[in-house]
């Protein structure tokens, strides 16, 4: 759960204050449009957000398929995040 | 039979003791208000295929595709077989995935189809864009709206899903709780 969410905030929002400290100067345009070259490519950061979403994904099935199926639905069933 | 109107959750994150108190109307009413947008977002878009029919894909698993990361993936279904799948699976998909949120039916599969095609959407649109508005784009904050669905679920507010608890066919067979909202 923290290591998909993580790698998700690394890829969209650390290296995007990153890019906004010392990337290259950038305008954004009238029409909202950011222009400037990537100092990370984006790829690059493409790739490490998928892998959060496909660690989400993964984390999803395992905790159905651990679960017991009789409490899925009580309201108050003990959980910690992990 | 007494309703709190606020709840507070108790659980442990990062090592932490946490808390937060939810007000009960407010949670329920937003998830219910979340679902419905987001289902008539997709039921919008597919429904708009469909009425205008044919839909051709081939601009987005032909073309825009090429310069996503999902290239291996997409680019496949690009012609032939492939390409007449996707163009029927994407308006139905959709219309079936916005359908299931509006009504609150199957709410957690639908959202995870959501999430599941916005994550195409995502990463075939924003380079194909240039990324022009930034990696946390519109296609990024659908995706994790429909992530949130699946989270709380929705369609227990006033929805199908609700009924289709009480069924025989879910008590007897609880592990189709988790499809449910």
């Amino acid at each position: 759960m923290y290591v998909g969410g993580g790698l998700l905030l690394f890829g969209a929002v650390v290296i995007g204050v990153v890019e906004t400290l010392f990337g290259s100067p950038h305008a954004v345009t009238s029409e909202g449009q950011i222009v400037h070259e990537a100092l990370v490519p984006l790829e690059v950061r493409s790739f490490i957000i998928l892998a959060g979403l496909l660690v989400w994904l993964l984390y999803a099935v395992y905790k159905v398929s651990s679960a017991d199926p009789s409490t899925a639905a009580a309201d108050s069933a003990p959980e910690t995040a992990d | 039979m007494s309703t709190q109107t606020s709840h507070r959750l108790e659980t442990r994150l990062l090592g932490h003791e946490v808390s937060v108190t939810l007000s009960g109307p407010w949670t329920a009413y937003w998830i219910r208000f979340l679902g419905f947008v987001m289902g008539w977002y997709f039921l919008h878009a597919g429904l708009d295929k469909i009425v205008n029919w044919p839909f051709d894909a081939g601009w987005f698993v032909g073309g825009a595709a090429q310069a996503s990361i999902l290239a291996p993936v997409v680019t496949p279904f690009a012609d032939g077989a492939g390409l007449a799948f996707v163009n029927v699976a994407v308006p139905v998909g959709q219309t079936l995935i916005g359908l299931g949120l509006v009504v609150g039916g199957l709410t957690r599969v639908a959202a995870f189809f959501g999430a599941v095609l916005m994550t195409f959407f995502y990463f075939v649109n924003g380079p194909g864009g240039a990324w022009a508005h930034g990696m946390v784009n519109g296609d990024l904050l659908a995706l994790l709206l429909f992530v949130t669905v699946v989270v709380f679920g929705s369609g227990k507010v006033f929805g199908l899903d609700g009924y289709l608890r009480g069924t025989a066919l879910v008590e007897n067979h609880p592990r189709l709780q988790y499809l449910l909202g």
